[in-house]
């Protein structure tokens, strides 16, 4: 990619002035970290909040009466029987976390599917990954009766994560009780256009805006999606809430490591090109009750073939914050020294530590007192069996070799799905 | 990210072109990070570090920084033997990067060839070399 065609988001230049660290990110000029630096962006999304320019991922509409039938072929998830919470069918107003998988099940993105209407859906996709997803779903829409647009660029989006995003965003909307009451885990309010679907769902000088709760920290928090012309006026004024809050602007090194503690995948580093199966994220396909097929035909269903043959994929914590570098062939060693797998990822939580043979979190409530840990390396290796939990095994780059502790889950007490009430009430 | 111009490039140090700094203070050579190097790794979360009585030769390898980026090198800009290590550095990695020539100092050593002293950059070389990084 040459430097002329290099994206910028609509906050560029603030994210210039608040003295941002940038990095080419797919395409995209994105910050790193911004003055704080990255331990303290990702210990305040623990601790109190942190906001994400968030506007390099690409956003896709899906339109028309075949709409549902082409996502429910192209999509890992069975949307008749997926909402978080009950199971049910995915409703106008929910969202759902999933893959589009090629024919032979492997992976070439995951995505956040929001169902606008009985016919009309947004999804989320990663940066750069727009035109690839457009083309594939139009690919597989054979009789032409869905529209696929993408709106990259023509959207801006900002995540705003952690425990006090409830009553900064609260702050920043005009009517804060109607768009936050009872609102859910992977739910949604609002619309980007001027009194659509409802008029109520606005920021206090009146901007539209889509209300998700929903992120990619593992904390409880929001996503915001604003016509990329109010993304400026958005941010402001989510800072003029945060101001007495602890608010910081966070960049994409807190949003990876924060996400790992939180095991979820970046695409094209954990899941990608191999069978998408036998990994942290099987929730995400349509597997019936007794886990021995799926419940509906869908585009890479022969994967349910290689549970037997693929990798597996498993998350691991390391004993201080010592990294592999993934960029130098960072191998898994098993118990006797053979080479069992790769690294995916490898980065440090900085907000998690090790006490009493325990992982804890500076937010678990059981810390000890004046607990301050020094953070510990996490991630996912994917190797040639499947290891249980509590397994060491050795990681290995040409500089240093680290011992891990293969784990079910990485960084305790985490607040994604927390009542809203209760995220509303803290102080 | 910081200007050249926003750097702190103290005068009594010298520098080496993998920006560590030396200090002379008695006998010994203090050694640190410089504030354009810690300001290129981000923040510092681990710094291993040799023993007292090890020594090494100008130019090898006698330490890692980790910081939440990556993991980098720290290379001897003269040749000596540690004497003393920043213990503060095991609880407080931070402190290279709150103060990189004071409280953020890495090791102490006693030099074998104090004239080597004289082949690192002063300040105003430094600053030069800066500039021509940039």
């Amino acid at each position: 990619m040459n430097s002329s065609s290099i994206r910028m988001t609509p906050l560029h230049d603030r994210h210039l002035l608040l003295g941002a660290r940038m990095i080419e990110f797919h395409g995209w000029d994105m910050p790193l970290w911004f003055a704080a630096g990255a331990v303290a962006e990702h210990r305040v999304v623990i601790t109190a909040a942190g906001a994400f320019d968030t506007s390099h991922m690409s956003i896709l509409t899906v339109t028309g009466p075949g709409a549902f039938e082409l996502l429910q072929f192209c999509f890992t998830r069975d949307l008749t029987a997926c909402a978080v919470g009950d199971k049910g069918p995915l409703n106008p107003g929910e969202c759902v976390f999933g893959a589009f998988l090629n024919e032979h099940g492997h992976a070439i993105d995951d995505a956040v599917v929001y169902r606008i209407g009985s016919d009309s859906f947004m999804i989320v996709v990663n940066a750069g990954m727009g035109d690839t997803i457009a083309e594939h779903l139009r690919f597989h829409c054979t009789d032409g009766d869905a529209e696929v647009t993408d709106l990259t660029g023509r959207v801006g989006k900002i995540d705003l994560q952690g425990p006090r995003s409830g009553v900064i965003l609260g702050k920043a909307l005009r009517d804060p009780d109607a768009v936050l009451r009872d609102l859910r885990y992977f739910s949604f309010r609002g619309g980007m256009e001027a009194g659509s679907p409802t008029t109520d769902v606005v920021l206090a000088a009146g901007t539209p805006v889509i209300v998700s709760r929903t992120g990619y920290t593992g904390e409880f928090g929001f996503e915001l999606f604003v016509r990329a012309d109010n993304l400026a006026a958005t941010w402001d004024a989510i800072f003029a809430a945060g101001k007495d809050f602890g608010l910081l602007p966070c960049g994409l090194a807190a949003r990876d490591s924060l996400r790992a503690g939180a095991v979820l995948p970046l695409s094209r580093q954990d899941i990608g090109p191999w069978p998408f199966i036998n990994h942290p994220w099987e929730f995400v396909l349509p597997f019936s009750e007794d886990r021995k097929a799926f419940t509906k035909h869908f585009l890479g269903e022969s994967v349910i073939k290689e549970r037997d043959s693929a990798d597996h994929t498993l998350p691991f914590v390391g004993y201080d914050p010592r990294k592999v570098s993934i960029h130098d062939s960072a191998v898994v060693e098993g118990p006797d020294c053979a080479e069992i797998g790769i690294v995916l990822t490898c980065v440090a939580d900085m907000a998690i530590g090790r006490y009493d043979h325990r992982v804890l979190s500076i937010a678990s409530p059981d810390r000890p007192e004046d607990f301050k840990p020094l953070g510990l390396s996490c991630g996912l290796v994917k190797v040639k069996e499947r290891l249980t939990p509590g397994t060491r095994v050795n990681l290995r780059d040409s500089r240093r070799t680290i011992p891990v502790e293969i784990v079910d889950d990485v960084r305790p007490a985490r607040t994604a799905r927390i009542p809203i009430g209760r995220a509303l009430s803290v102080d | 990210m910081k200007e050249i111009d926003e750097l702190i490039i103290p005068d009594d140090v010298r520098y080496a072109p993998d920006h560590e700094w030396a200090r002379l203070e008695g006998h010994t050579v203090r050694i640190g990070i410089s504030d354009y190097a810690q300001d290129q790794l981000g923040d510092i979360t681990f710094v291993e570090m040799p023993n007292p009585g090890d020594s090494f030769d100008k130019g090898a390898q006698f330490g890692t920084l980790e910081s939440t980026k990556a993991a980098a090198e720290l290379y001897m800009p003269i040749s000596g033997e540690v004497v003393a290590v920043n213990t503060e550095l095991a609880e407080s990695p931070g402190l290279i990067n709150e103060d990189p020539y004071f409280r953020g100092w890495i090791i102490d050593v006693l030099p074998t060839r104090p004239a080597e002293m004289d082949e690192l950059m002063d300040r105003a070389a430094y600053l030069e070399f800066l500039q021509g990084l940039a």
